[in-house]
C-alpha cells in the first residue's frame, strides 16, 4: 500500500470500462457451456441441414435459423441466467461500492454478448456458405451482421425483461428455458411450414419467426409481408422488453 | 470530530439520516462524524440499522432524509465521487467465481484508476498472505483466505475511509492480528475506518469512538474508556457487572438484553 493516493478522484470512464469489458471477456471464454451453446449448436445445425434432401427450406433461412438460435441462445438464456447469478451472489453488490456507474456495469456485460453475436454470425455465414455451397456478396455479409446485431439486442432486452421481472437465478433460469423452447420451435416449425399456413403467419410475428424474415432478406430473397412483419416487430419487441427489463430491475434479488 | 455540523477534518459526516423499508423505520434520524486517522465503532444488535447506514454511505441504499458527506462529497448526490474516497469490506462479498485473485485484482485495479503492473499486482496478493493462492478463484479460498482477500480489494485504492462490515467474523485468532495490523497501517497512513461488530472486546481494545445504536437511532457515543466512565454508576449497568465493568455491561444495559433475530 505505498503506490496510490490516499483521496483519489473518479478514475476515468475509459479505464472502468477496460477493466470491465476485460472481466466480462474472459467470464465469457472461461464459461464453456456457453461457447457450445451459443458458437457450436448453431454451427452444427448449419452443417447437419446440408446434408441430403435440402428442398424443405432455402440455404438463407437455414442459417438464419441457426443464427436466430445463437443470439437468443447468448442473449435470452446466457445473459439473463449470468445477471441473475451474480445479482443472487453478491457480484454486483461489490462491484456497486466502487466508483463505477452502474450502466458501465451493464454496458460491458451488453457489449460482449453483441461481440459474441458477431462472432457466431461471421462463422456462421462462413461455414453455411460453403457447407451449402452459395456464394454471398460482401453487402449481403453486412446485412447478415446487421440483422444478427438487431436480433441480438433484441433477445438481449428479453433476456433483460426476464431477470427485470423475476429475482431468483431458478426462476430466470426455468422461464428463460421454457420460453426458449416455445420461440425456438415456433419460429422452426413456422419457417418449414409444416404446421399449415396460418401457423406461419403466426410465426412471422413471433421473435424468432420475425428475425429469420429479416435474415432471409438479407441473404437475398425478395422482400414479403413476412418482412414487413419482421422489420416491424423486432424492434417493438426490443423496446418493449428493455422497457420491461429497466423500469422493473432491482440490483438486489432480496 | 463532534458530533454535529461537520469540520474540516471529518472524513465522514452523517447527519439526519432515515432510512424506511416500506413502514419500517430502520434508521431514525441518526448522525455521527469520523475525523482522519480515527477508528470508528458502530455497535448494536441486529436490525439496530448498522448495514443500513453502511449501505447509504456505500451508495447502496437511498435514504428517506439526511445527508451523507465523504471527505466533503455528497454520498446521496455524488454519489461516484464518495464512493472513489471509500474501501470497503461487505459482510458477504462474492466476486465472479470464473476469474482467478490475479484477474480480480486487475479488474478492481482498474474500477479504482490504479495502474498496476503484473508484478504490482502479485506484490499486492503476496502481501495479503496469498500469495500461493494467486491462480485459485475467491469460491475455492478458506474463509479467511477470503476475508483477507475482501480487504485486500477493500485497501486496493488506499482510501481514506474504510467501511468494515462485521470484518472479523469467522477469523481465527491469527487471521483477526493481521487484519487489525493492515488497518492499523491504513490508518497510521492518514485513512479512517467505520466498522460494525458484535464483539465488544474487539470494540473496546481497537476502536477510537464508537457509537451505539439500537432502533434506527443514536443511543450513546464516546470513546469506549469515556461510555464505561459516563454509564458506570448507571443502574441498569451495576445489576449486569461482574467486577469490571465493561463496554458490554453498557451495551446490554442501553440496547436491552432481549435477544434480536
Amino acid at each position: 500500500m505505498t503506490d496510490a493516493p490516499l483521496a483519489p478522484g473518479r478514475p476515468p470512464i475509459g479505464m472502468t470500462l477496460a477493466a470491465l469489458l476485460r472481466a466480462d471477456f474472459t467470464v465469457l471464454a472461461r464459461t464453456p457451456q456457453v461457447l457450445v451453446t451459443n458458437l457450436a449448436v448453431p454451427i452444427i445445425f448449419i452443417v447437419a441441414t446440408s446434408f441430403g434432401k435440402r428442398d424443405f427450406a432455402e440455404p438463407g433461412t437455414l442459417i438464419g435459423l441457426a443464427l436466430s438460435y445463437g443470439t437468443m441462445s447468448a442473449g435470452m438464456l446466457g445473459y439473463s441466467t449470468l445477471v441473475a447469478q451474480d445479482r443472487a451472489s453478491g457480484v454486483f453488490q461489490r462491484l456497486r461500492v466502487t466508483p463505477t456507474p452502474s450502466w458501465a456495469i451493464m454496458a460491458s456485460r451488453i457489449v460482449v454478448q453483441l461481440v459474441s453475436a458477431v462472432v457466431m454470425t461471421v462463422l456462421g455465414v462462413v461455414v453455411g456458405s460453403i457447407a451449402h455451397g452459395v456464394v454471398y456478396e460482401w453487402h449481403q455479409y453486412l446485412a447478415v451482421l446487421g440483422v444478427s446485431l438487431l436480433g441480438a439486442a433484441m433477445f438481449l432486452c428479453t433476456g433483460q425483461a426476464i431477470v427485470g421481472l423475476l429475482r431468483s437465478p431458478a426462476s430466470v433460469n426455468a422461464v428463460g428455458r421454457v420460453l426458449f423452447i416455445l420461440l425456438i420451435i415456433s419460429g422452426i416449425l413456422g419457417s418449414i411450414g409444416v404446421l399449415g399456413d396460418w401457423f406461419t403467419v403466426f410465426s412471422q410475428w413471433t421473435p424468432v419467426g420475425a428475425l429469420t424474415s429479416l435474415y432471409a432478406v438479407a441473404f437475398g430473397a425478395a422482400w414479403s409481408d413476412a418482412t414487413t412483419a419482421g422489420a416491424i416487430m423486432v424492434p417493438v419487441y426490443a423496446v418493449v422488453c428493455a422497457f420491461v427489463g429497466i423500469r422493473f430491475f432491482r440490483w438486489e434479488s432480496r | 470530530m463532534a458530533d454535529g455540523a461537520p469540520s474540516r477534518d471529518d472524513v465522514l459526516s452523517v447527519d439526519g439520516l432515515v432510512v424506511r423499508y416500506g413502514s419500517r423505520v430502520a434508521v431514525d434520524g441518526l448522525s455521527f462524524s469520523i475525523g482522519r486517522g480515527e477508528i470508528f465503532g458502530l455497535l448494536g444488535p441486529n436490525g439496530a440499522g448498522k448495514t443500513s447506514t453502511l449501505s447509504v454511505i456505500e451508495g447502496l441504499q437511498s435514504p428517506a432524509a439526511g445527508t451523507v458527506l465523504v471527505d466533503g462529497q455528497d454520498a446521496i448526490r455524488a454519489p461516484l465521487a464518495a464512493k472513489a474516497r471509500l474501501g470497503v469490506q461487505l459482510q458477504a462479498s462474492s466476486f465472479q467465481p470464473e476469474l482467478g485473485l490475479e484477474q480480480l485484482v486487475r479488474l478492481y485495479a482498474g474500477l479504482y484508476g490504479l495502474r498496476l503492473s503484473g508484478d504490482g499486482i502479485r506484490d499486492r496478493i503476496e502481501d495479503a498472505g496469498l500469495g500461493d493462492e494467486r491462480a485459485k478463484r475467491f469460491k475455492s479460498l478458506s474463509g479467511g483466505q477470503q476475508q483477507r482477500f475482501s480487504l485486500l480489494i477493500a485497501t486496493l485504492p488506499r482510501p481514506l475511509l474504510m467501511l468494515l462490515d462485521e470484518p472479523t467474523q469467522g477469523l481465527d485468532p491469527q487471521s483477526r492480528r493481521q487484519l487489525w495490523a493492515r488497518i492499523e497501517g491504513l490508518r497510521g497512513e492518514g485513512g479512517a475506518i467505520l466498522l460494525t461488530t458484535h464483539s465488544m472486546e474487539e470494540a473496546q481494545a481497537v476502536c477510537d469512538r464508537i457509537a451505539i445504536i439500537d432502533h434506527g437511532r443514536l443511543l450513546a457515543t464516546g470513546s469506549p474508556a469515556a461510555l464505561i466512565a459516563e454509564y458506570r454508576e448507571d443502574p441498569r449497568v451495576v445489576r449486569l457487572a461482574r467486577g469490571e465493568v465493561t463496554l458490554e455491561d453498557v451495551f446490554i444495559a442501553l440496547t436491552g438484553s432481549s435477544i434480536r433475530d
